[in-house]
């Protein structure tokens, strides 16, 4: 992998996606379309079409699990929980 | 229903010692886990600075080691300015004369978390607490207005005495608790991209050292491991990002000098992560009836440079101890966890915070500053080209010529950090100690001919009453060898 091209998708560790939950609630009514949640993810899981946001369908297939988006969430329309225990993003070098 | 003494969330750093410590005491200890093991899903702080020698010997003795550990003896930081190009290099063992506070000399650690987090797993397991993995607790059991317990994912209901809470910065138990529900600006969000090397030519080229990559576009990190790299740069979580967190990376990969330093030791990207971390100028309320906060849970990184594994340590061993006080006095209540707050204020952790507000003003206004940075990065390099070592190759001109230019640069420069200095450089003048100021006032007092004949006693009395701004540190009442206390310094100002 050169350094001008990394694949960072590539590079995160996952197991047993299929059975990591729903651990990202969004409340539509909450949100006032400011798109800092799809400004702090790292892998673009949250988009703003017409002043409300939208999370990937699949996001636990790519979601890193950091919190950030329900972080800088003004309005709490994001809440955020953990997928199930033993799922998810393994961190090997952290 | 299950019922413990205390009941531990989180296998983290925090969690596994104050699971330790409350086994030790005798308490009836559980802690839980969602990762598959403890360090499955860390949040990724891997350096460990001298005073774990003077705080943790035996742990450092065992974790030295473990296989991913590389020794930190040195500190090497790159400037880079806004054009990419690396202007100056720098590196620090620390003096000899450090010896008292660090007698293993400069040597820290960077160890991997696979490594670091089940080690002290095992030290609670072994003293006899019970941990469970690949659970999450998702809910605590409150009961007028206390927490009397915990739930987990499986549907479990445990009762507990205590409740610590070691669940990391997005506390599940802080917030289902009511304790808090963001941190309202005070969180950073660190993007983190590791390399794996060559660990021969790692110990050729980068050697024992840490390195930093700071510029008006990155305040970027190198923590450096045996077989590999990783670095990372935070930033605070708030509405004026103009960048989104890859596009930082992908910035700081194409520095050339950070290149080279990658085809020198083969680093090969290896894995990409991202982390919250809470970067506060003061940690929040840190108990409630029934339960306390430790660790990233309750806020305690450093407000300097947020290191965070000896606070969440040290913050689970007087949150396990408090715990044991408690439970044998029968009284778990707010009122009586409120110890735990007095506890640690009055602990070393307790002085780490103590100019928790002054520092995080500091960065803000500075690193986060691309102009204010680019103009800084020329002051340094004045600064640098005073330097006895750096002078000698100013071959431009006669060298007191060299250096009076050099010095010619400082005071044009200087006035442009007036403001920025008296804002948010001189409150940090409290943290100098008194018996220092004293010291230096002694040095001065011989070539004031009006005041060199008295006493140094009246000697202070007088530049106490003739400077407001050195009276808090003349203070009889005062601790020497301690900052001015807020209050004291205050005054002296507004007086
Ligand atoms: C990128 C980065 C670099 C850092 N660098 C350093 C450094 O060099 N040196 C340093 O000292 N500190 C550093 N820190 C800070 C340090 O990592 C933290 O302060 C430290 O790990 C805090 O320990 P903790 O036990 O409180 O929390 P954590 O280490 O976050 O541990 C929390 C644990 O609880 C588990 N958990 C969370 N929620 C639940 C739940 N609901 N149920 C069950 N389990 C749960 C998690 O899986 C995790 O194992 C860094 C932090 C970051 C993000
Ligand atoms: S951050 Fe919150 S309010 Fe803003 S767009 Fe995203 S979901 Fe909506
Ligand atoms: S938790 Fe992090 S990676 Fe996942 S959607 Fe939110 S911001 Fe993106």
């Amino acid at each position: 992998m050169s350094l001008d091209n990394i694949d960072f998708f590539e590079l995160v560790k996952r197991v047993d996606t299929d059975k990591m939950g729903d651990f990202i609630k969004y409340d539509r009514e909450k949100c006032n379309g400011c798109g800092l949640c799809a400004l702090v993810c790292s892998f673009g899981l949250w988009a703003v079409k017409q002043n409300k946001a939208k999370l990937a369908v699949r996001y636990q297939e790519l979601c890193l699990e950091c919190g950030a988006c329900a972080e800088i969430c003004e309005p709490g329309a994001i809440d955020f929980s953990y997928p199930a225990g033993g799922t998810g993003v393994i961190i090997e070098y952290g | 229903m299950e019922k413990w003494d205390v009941v531990v969330v989180g296998g983290g750093p925090g969690g596994s010692y104050a699971a330790k410590t409350a086994a030790e005491a005798g308490l009836k200890t559980v802690f839980f886990e969602r990762g598959r093991k403890p360090g499955d899903k860390n949040s990724s702080g891997c350096g460990l600075g001298q005073r774990w020698w003077k705080d943790y010997p035996e742990l450092m003795e065992e974790l030295q080691k473990l296989p991913s550990v590389r020794k930190v003896e040195m500190v090497v930081i790159n400037l880079i300015d806004e054009h990419d190009r690396l202007r100056y290099r720098c590196g620090t063992t620390g003096s000899d004369l450090c010896a008292n506070r660090w007698p293993h000399g400069m040597d820290g650690i960077s160890i991997y978390r696979k490594d670091l987090d089940p080690f002290l797993a095992d030290l609670a397991v072994k003293a006899g607490a019970e941990l469970r993995t690949s659970t999450l607790v998702n809910d605590v059991i409150m009961e007028n207005g206390q927490v009397r317990g915990v739930k987990t994912e499986k549907g479990e209901s445990i009762l507990a005495e205590v409740v610590i809470a070691a669940d990391g910065a997005m506390s599940t138990m802080a917030k289902k608790s009511g304790m808090r529900d963001r941190w309202g600006g005070g969180c950073t969000l660190v993007p983190q991209l590791d390399f794996g090397c060559n660990a021969d030519k790692m110990d050729d080229i980068i050697g024992n050292a840490e390195w930093c990559w700071f510029g008006p576009l990155y305040g970027t990190y190198q923590v450096n491991f045996r077989d590999g790299f990783h670095i990372g740069a935070g930033q605070w979580l708030r509405s004026d990002w103009d960048e989104k967190p890859l596009e930082m990376m992908k910035k700081v990969v194409k520095i050339p000098g950070f290149q080279a330093m990658c085809r020198a030791v083969e680093a090969k990207p290896r894995e990409y992560q991202a982390h919250m971390l809470p970067w506060l100028k003061k940690p929040p309320k840190t108990y409630t009836g029934g339960m306390m906060l430790v660790g990233d849970a309750a806020g305690f990184p450093c407000p300097l440079e947020a290191e965070g594994i000896w606070h969440a340590i040290t913050s689970g061993k007087i949150a396990a101890e408090t715990a044991a006080w408690a439970i044998s006095r029968g009284d778990a209540s707010e009122k009586a966890l409120a110890e735990y707050e007095r506890r640690w204020k009055a602990s070393d952790l307790g002085k780490e915070h103590e100019f928790g507000p002054e520092f995080v003003d500091l960065w803000n206004s500075s690193i986060f500053d691309p102009k204010l940075m680019a103009r800084q990065i020329q002051l340094l390099l004045e600064f640098s080209m005073l330097h006895p070592f750096s002078i000698v190759f100013d071959w431009g001109d006669a060298h007191m010529d060299c250096f009076n230019q050099h010095l010619e640069h400082i005071l044009d420069l200087a006035p442009e950090f007036s403001e920025f200095g008296k804002t948010y450089v001189a409150p940090l003048a409290r943290g100098i100690w008194p018996k220092n100021v004293k010291r230096i006032l002694l040095k001065v007092k011989p070539k004031i001919p009006a005041l060199r004949r008295l006493s140094d006693e009246n000697f202070f009395k007088v530049v106490a009453r003739l400077s407001k701004g050195l009276a808090p540190y003349l203070d009889p009442s005062i601790r020497q060898d301690a900052p001015v206390p807020r209050d004291v310094f205050e005054r002296g100002v507004r007086k």
